[in-house]
């Protein structure tokens, strides 16, 4: 095949997906989609293996790729063109109930070509808790309506059946048939494009240039290995669900050129809905190797070759049926991602040219928190606080962690404007905002992480209610690397008001701060809660993990992150080692001493042993 | 040429990042032309150096053609420019207490994957954040609050607001303040009381409130608009107060207007208070100029794409009504104003041609060679092989005759660059080689005018191609067979094109009210929405000197599903103040666009249908240019005919010896049939296989498919 | 010439573990080096300011090369975990 004709079609293939995102989006009605971009479009040869990986909730690339695959093995010989699969069972392919995949096959000229798949964080799933994450869900059977497999829609016709009974089993049936929708609009365009594309230019040669694309990702993604020192690395992640801990143990060694993730210590599967099935860990590591090892590359089945895993059965990146799994994707499947990113990083960092590519961790924990309740308008509101998409970038080799910057597995995340949530729920803010000194510190600091108030707003309930499936408030999710701190951990609470103002005491209205709030503030990190009257929820989330040691820092950066409050005056003292004068500036002679200090304190420690 | 003595000339001039055009028109007459070089940061240094040029082609002086010029209209990108090189005002912001870090943390990646290509985005490590306009250490929160419905909860605190102008004016030097609180389009009196406060403790700081300049929902994106008028808004004023001296001082009495983002003229009064409008009017002015020309040609739907050094750029007009764009940016800034949509990519002549170094597939940009060192071929020391030096390569340029012979490209040193770079890498002959990456960029061009067509519901085949800029003439005739396209134009102003556009506009104020009602609401509800609006128009275009058959006035409305995110602006068709039977016609044309624009099917309807924004936009009709048309003779174009040389024809997939034509020589009604190249002055058009070009009245080349 | 086999190590001509900064030794090529650093384990509750809080239980450790007590690298635990090592071959 012409490297030319090669690259035209490759282009093209690029657009076909970048459409079908873009029709998803226009058709669907939910923050979750359109801001938190919780979606993804992807397409797959005819025998389901990934072709082009799209930009979106990266963990979804390889397990769509087995949803596929298994509904060409329960459906053999029954696949028609106009077809469109529906999966969401997360012991088959899915990460958790509410992650839909639609898969529909490509035909042209008769003959399957092509696979498309997307799927979209669902409105609801008729799980025990509106939004699909049901923290006090102890099996699978509680969390909603879950398939294997079934045909929606027959050769072009839409299955009503099917369809009349899933919207019987969810809460806002109206925006669920939404999320279908649009997901069937986003199938059909990525069809019609495909089917064109195969039209011009003969479905020989669409072939081979699939063919070719992946057989490149490969070529160049072992290539990039065999630069890469052998080795291997460790990584602990461990994160906290009410009274119990868990751990993700990850060892990824490098050889030659393949890469092997073994998952063996990490902890025995969990009464709490944070499970991973197998194909939840599969995807939940290539989120953070795609754009690490991978940022030049066709994301695609060639990368998944050189690849290979080790997930013991009964653990949480494994767990056996019927385990509850439906907060998998705000539970273990983080501390997947995070372990692997940190063991990633590591072995970039022992690599010259690649070091630049290595980072510490972003917004290790992922919380969702989702609200829901009648809104200001009388409609019944179920949605996530997309302040989770904010999130907060790991300090680089190069330079630090963006503030309020994101988070690795979600590209193209955002948060959603003050004014729009406010619309939509009965909510109202007090205050939002970057939290400093909650970038871990480090030569180059973990960037910032963001916290926020909210309290109810003419609600004609009196309040809302929310589900919270937080962690990492004891342990700080987000490492760093090459020796730099943790970001900091999250915190979440309930602030009680109402019972200050029974009290007789004065609750201010327009508190901008935790400070200035009398009621008493109670942690809370799981469970479904109330937010009545001038009761307030607090959430600050978790910083970025920050790079290098703290003390190599030039002292003119921390007078800027002084002044611009991202770092204390007392932090940049007792970790930097930085003084600052009258006016704010860096005093370079009290700094100097400040760490010669700090060092002398260090080498007094016992040695390690 | 005999000119007339009365003053009846219009000249328009458009300062884009190279160039800077204009043309001089008077009824009867035909259209002068004129060009110079941008003179960044003092861009009407270049304005004058145009008009100059301009001039000199009507055997005029200055005062003479000034005397007898009774309207002036402008197009600049100082605006831009400001942002690019980060040379704008000390600004400081003012919003509601406990959000002052919403223009920093630009809700939260948004900021950092806005304006990024796939490329960018799939490296998240190598992105960042651009540095903000304002540093969080000139960002004040102030007490006050109001809410979703713009009832105030908490008065504003106009003590803690003097002492915060104080601290910002006096501590940190700051010239000029943008004022942006939460909900302040239901409610701009929090913000109006601001100014006031700013007007009294600092008089002269330059002031920008929200609830003016961008009264729409969406905080971060109304903060950064604020932001960003503030930042620019002294430069432009006193840009347009200085231009406008220099031609007043030439002997110009009459007014000066300027070109907004939306395509629209505003007074420069007005124009010097709004910056935000000045971003991105070269292009708005591109699409005006389209639209213009596809009403003199009865062509209603047009895609006008304008190829030049660095970018391609493309705009669609159906109807005679085109798009505004979503979630504009301006360099790496959000912006909301209302702004013509037009899509680009980084392909133009001096796009840099590349191997993979790994995979040896090659791409066509997005680096250019810009004008210094530029294309090999130049022999300014480019080293890199760029997308002019394949067209060298493949035929289509004359190497003696560039620029009307005031260049000669050096084609030897092109190719041998190219063979070693490119070529041989490949496995590929030269030519070879050269072909493949021609039709590269021609496929990119196809997928981004694809994108802006098809993917919203539009069939390019319904379409008439205008092809503008100097480098889309060489192309234009492989994707827009590619595309399907009725017929290609070539303007006979296609190197002047903005300029064009400039003098085709009209005096255009747009104004909207943020409210949310449902389907159905009265007549009646809606006509008082409206109310205000018409009546501030009205009393606006009357200052400006336009009584009632001069002005035009059009009701547009957003509307969405209830449960569903996305709005379509839909005008409203008939008469108005509108009548509840319209209202029907409205919810119809709605869900047709909805549809074209989303997919069949994508329209939930069961949740109801609510109107977000009304809109109006309320005209001062121009007088439109007559351009003087020509007789046409016989289709004979053999005394244009110049030669034989061989030249890449797509049918044929390879160089075939066809016809060169001089523009120069040739006369309306002349008809060539392709294969053939014509070289012009600025340009080179190239005709494909079974492609016939006629020069009609007005000297535009029109590209038949047979 | 020695060669980068982390943020803060490298391996020097005589195959050993050495700081990146200061040349220290910290035991041979391929092998686990944290014991011959220095260890500070101290609790992640108020390691570095407000945000770090409610951190019960866990730990924040860092290693420290002896020479010029520079972080060469930091992990967090608790009471009583393996070191995390890392291993690269050269």
């Amino acid at each position: 095949m012409d490297p030319i004709t090669f690259s035209i079609i490759r282009h093209r293939l690029y657009r076909v997906i970048d459409e079908a995102v873009i029709t998803l989006k226009h058709v669907s009605g939910s923050a979750i989609t359109n801001e938190g971009h919780d979606l993804m479009v992807s397409l797959y040869r005819a025998d389901g293996s990934l072709l082009m990986g799209g930009v979106g909730f990266l963990h979804h690339l390889t397990s769509a790729a087995e949803a596929c695959k298994s509904i060409i093995r329960r459906f053999e010989g029954r696949v028609n063109e106009g077809d469109v699969f529906l999966t969401n069972c997360p012991y088959t392919a899915a990460l958790h109930t509410s992650d839909v995949y639609l898969v529909a096959p490509i035909h042209y000229d008769g003959k399957l070509v092509a696979w498309s798949a997307c799927f979209v964080h669902v409105y609801d799933i008729g799980a025990m808790v509106p939004g699909g994450f049901s923290p006090d869900s102890r099996d699978i059977f509680t969390e909603g309506f879950s398939s294997p497999g079934l045909k929606l829609v027959d050769q072009g016709e839409m299955n009503h059946d099917i369809m009349d009974t899933i919207l019987n089993m969810v809460r806002a049936p109206e925006m669920v048939a939404l999320d279908l929708s649009s997901m069937i609009a986003a199938n059909n365009v990525a069809r019609e494009r495909t089917a064109a594309l195969v039209h011009k230019y003969g479905p020989e040669a669409v072939d081979q240039a699939c063919q070719m694309l992946v057989d490149q990702s490969e070529e160049s993604f072992r290539e990039r290995l065999q630069e890469l020192p052998d080795g291997r690395w460790e990584s602990r992640q461990y994160f906290d669900i009410e009274e119990e801990t868990y751990c993700v143990l990850l060892a990824m060694t490098k050889k030659d050129d393949t890469l092997h993730f073994d998952f063996t210590g990490s902890s025995e599967q969990s009464k709490y809905g944070i499970n991973c099935a197998y194909w939840a860990t599969w995807g939940g590591f290539f989120a953070p190797l795609f754009p690490l090892l991978c940022y030049d590359i066709t994301w695609n089945d060639g990368v998944l070759r050189p690849i290979s895993m080790t997930a013991p059965e009964g653990t949480i990146v494994n767990c056996t049926r019927p385990a509850p799994i439906s907060l998998a994707t705000v539970g273990a499947i983080q501390s997947v991602n995070n372990a692997a990113c940190t063991c990633i990083s590591k072995m970039l960092s022992a690599s010259e040219k690649y070091a630049k590519e290595a980072t510490a961790i972003w917004h290790g924990s992922h919380f969702a928190i989702f609200m829901f309740g009648q809104n200001q308008k009388g409609q019944e509101a179920i949605g996530i606080m997309t302040e989770t998409f904010g999130g907060a970038g790991g300090g680089r080799s190069f330079a630090d962690g963006v503030d309020v910057g994101g988070e690795i597995p979600n590209p193209i995340g955002r948060m959603a404007n003050v004014e729009t949530t406010e619309n939509h729920f009965p909510v109202r803010y007090l205050f939002r905002r970057a939290t400093g000194d909650s970038g871990g510190p480090g030569e180059y600091r973990g960037g910032t992480g963001l916290e926020y108030a909210i309290q109810q707003h003419d609600a004609p309930d009196g309040g809302i209610h929310y589900v919270i499936s937080g962690k990492g408030t004891k342990f700080s999710m987000s490492e760093g690397l090459g020796g730099g701190y943790p970001g900091a951990p999250c915190n979440y609470r309930w602030i009680h008001n109402n019972e200050a103002a029974a009290a007789g005491k004065n609750v201010n209205p327009f508190a901008i701060s935790t400070d200035q709030m009398t009621g008493e503030q109670q942690s809370v990190s799981w469970g479904v809660y109330p937010l009545m009257d001038q009761d307030v929820l607090y959430v600050r989330s978790d910083g970025g993990g920050g790079y290098g040691d703290p003390l190599a820092r030039a002292p003119d950066k921390l007078a800027r992150d002084v002044r611009q409050g991202n770092v204390s005056e007392g932090v940049a003292r007792n970790v930097y080692g930085v003084v600052l004068d009258a006016a704010g500036e860096a005093d370079v002679a009290a700094s100097e001493a400040a760490r010669a200090a700090i060092r002398a304190t260090r080498l007094n420690q016992e040695a390690a042993e | 040429m005999e000119h007339t003595k009365s003053k009846n000339y219009v000249v328009a001039t458009d300062v884009g990042g190279t160039c800077t055009d204009a043309i001089v028109f008077a009824p009867g007459e035909p259209l002068y032309l004129g060009k110079a070089l941008s003179t960044p940061p003092n861009f009407a240094e270049g304005v004058m150096n145009s008009i100059r040029s301009a001039a000199d082609t009507m055997g005029l002086s200055f005062a003479e053609l000034f005397a007898r010029t009774s309207l002036f209209v402008h197009g600049s990108t100082v605006v831009d420019n400001t942002l690019l090189t980060r040379d704008g005002a000390r600004t400081g912001l003012l919003t509601t207490e406990g959000f002052e870090d919403t223009l920093l943390i630009t809700r939260g990646a948004y900021g950092r994957w806005g304006g990024l290509s796939e490329d960018g985005i799939k490296h998240p490590v190598a992105t960042d954040r651009a540095a903000p306009l304002v540093p969080g250490d000139r960002i004040q929160g102030l007490p006050e609050r109001v809410d979703y419905k713009g009832t105030v909860l908490r008065a504003l605190d106009v003590e803690a607001t003097e002492k915060a102008v104080r601290q910002l004016v006096e501590d940190k030097g700051v010239k000029a303040l943008a004022v942006c609180f939460l909900w302040s389009f239901y409610n701009p009196s929090h913000e109006q009381a601001v100014r006031d406060v700013i007007e009294r403790v600092a008089p002269g700081t330059y002031v920008s409130l929200s609830s003016d300049i961008a009264p729409v929902p969406g905080e971060y994106e109304r903060t950064s608009t604020t932001v960003i008028n503030a930042y620019a808004g002294n430069i432009a004023a006193d840009y347009l107060n200085n231009l406008q001296e220099l031609i007043t001082a030439e002997g110009y009495s009459g007014p000066l207007l300027v070109m907004q983002g939306y395509g629209g003229l505003l007074p420069a009064k007005e124009a010097a208070s709004r910056a935000v409008g000045l971003i991105e009017c070269g292009p708005a002015a591109g699409v005006i100029g389209s639209r213009y020309l596809g009403q003199m040609m009865d062509d209603a739907d047009v895609i006008a794409a304008d190829m030049g050094g660095t970018t391609f750029k493309v705009g669609v007009i159906q109807g005679g009504e085109f798009d505004y764009a979503r979630e504009p940016m301006v360099d790496r800034f959000h912006y909301v104003a209302p702004k013509i949509e037009v899509i680009s990519i980084g392909s133009g002549g001096g796009s840099i041609v590349s191997l993979d170094p790994r995979t040896k597939v090659p791409s066509v940009g997005p680096r250019s060679a810009g004008a210094r060192p530029g294309p090999i071929c130049y022999g300014q020391g480019g080293e890199e092989p760029t997308l002019t030096d394949v067209m060298i390569l493949v035929g289509y340029m004359n190497p003696e005759n560039f620029l009307g012979g005031s260049i000669t490209l050096d084609i030897e040193r092109a190719r041998s660059i190219f063979k070693e770079k490119i070529a041989d890498p490949l496995g590929l002959g030269v030519e070879e080689a050269a072909i493949g990456i021609f039709r590269i960029a021609a496929a990119q061009i196809t997928d981004l005018i694809h994108e802006i067509t098809v993917e919203r519901g539009l069939d390019p085949r319904d379409f008439v191609l205008h092809a503008f800029g100097g480098s889309c003439p060489l192309v234009c005739g492989i994707f827009g067979a590619e595309l399907n396209v009725k017929r290609i134009v070539i303007p006979y102003t296609a190197s002047v094109n903005c300029a064009f556009g400039l003098v085709s506009a009209d005096i255009v104020h747009e104004y909207s009210v943020t409210k949310t009602l449902p389907v159905p609401s009265s007549a009646e509800e809606i006509n008082a929405i409206y109310q205000p609006m018409l009546a501030a128009a009205k009393a606006q275009l009357a200052d400006e000197g336009f009584n009632k058959s001069g002005t035009a006035f059009e009701w547009s409305i957003d509307l969405r599903y209830g449960r569903q995110v996305h709005e379509v602006t839909t005008p409203v068709r008939g008469e108005t103040p509108v009548r509840d039977a319209s209202l029907t016609a409205l919810v119809d044309d709605f869900e047709a666009l909805y549809e074209r624009k989303f997919g069949k099917g994508s329209a939930y309807r069961a949740a109801g249908i609510e109107m977000t924004m009304f809109r109006l936009t309320a005209r001062g009709l121009m007088k439109r240019p007559e351009i003087e048309k020509l007789a046409l003779g016989g289709k004979d174009a053999s005394a244009a005919k110049t030669g034989r040389r061989r030249i890449f024809v797509e049918a044929a997939g390879e160089l075939v010896e066809s016809d060169i034509y001089d523009f120069e020589l040739l006369t309306p009604g002349n008809e060539i049939i392709g294969p053939a190249v014509i070289h012009t002055p600025i340009t080179t058009i190239v005709l494909q296989d079974k492609q016939t070009g006629l020069l009609d009245e007005f000297r535009n080349m029109v590209i038949h498919f047979t | 010439m020695s060669t980068r086999i982390s943020a803060s190590l490298v391996v020097n001509e005589k195959s050993e573990i050495a700081c990146m900064s200061c040349g220290h030794t910290l035991g041979p090529s391929g092998k686990p080096w944290k014991d011959a650093a220095r260890l500070s384990e101290t609790p992640l509750e108020g390691a570095a300011g407000k945000p770090y809080s409610n951190a019960a239980n866990a730990l924040l450790r860092r290693f420290y090369c002896p020479g010029c007590a520079t972080i060469l690298d930091s992990e967090t635990a608790l009471a009583g975990d393996p070191f995390l090592n890392d291993v690269v071959h050269i």
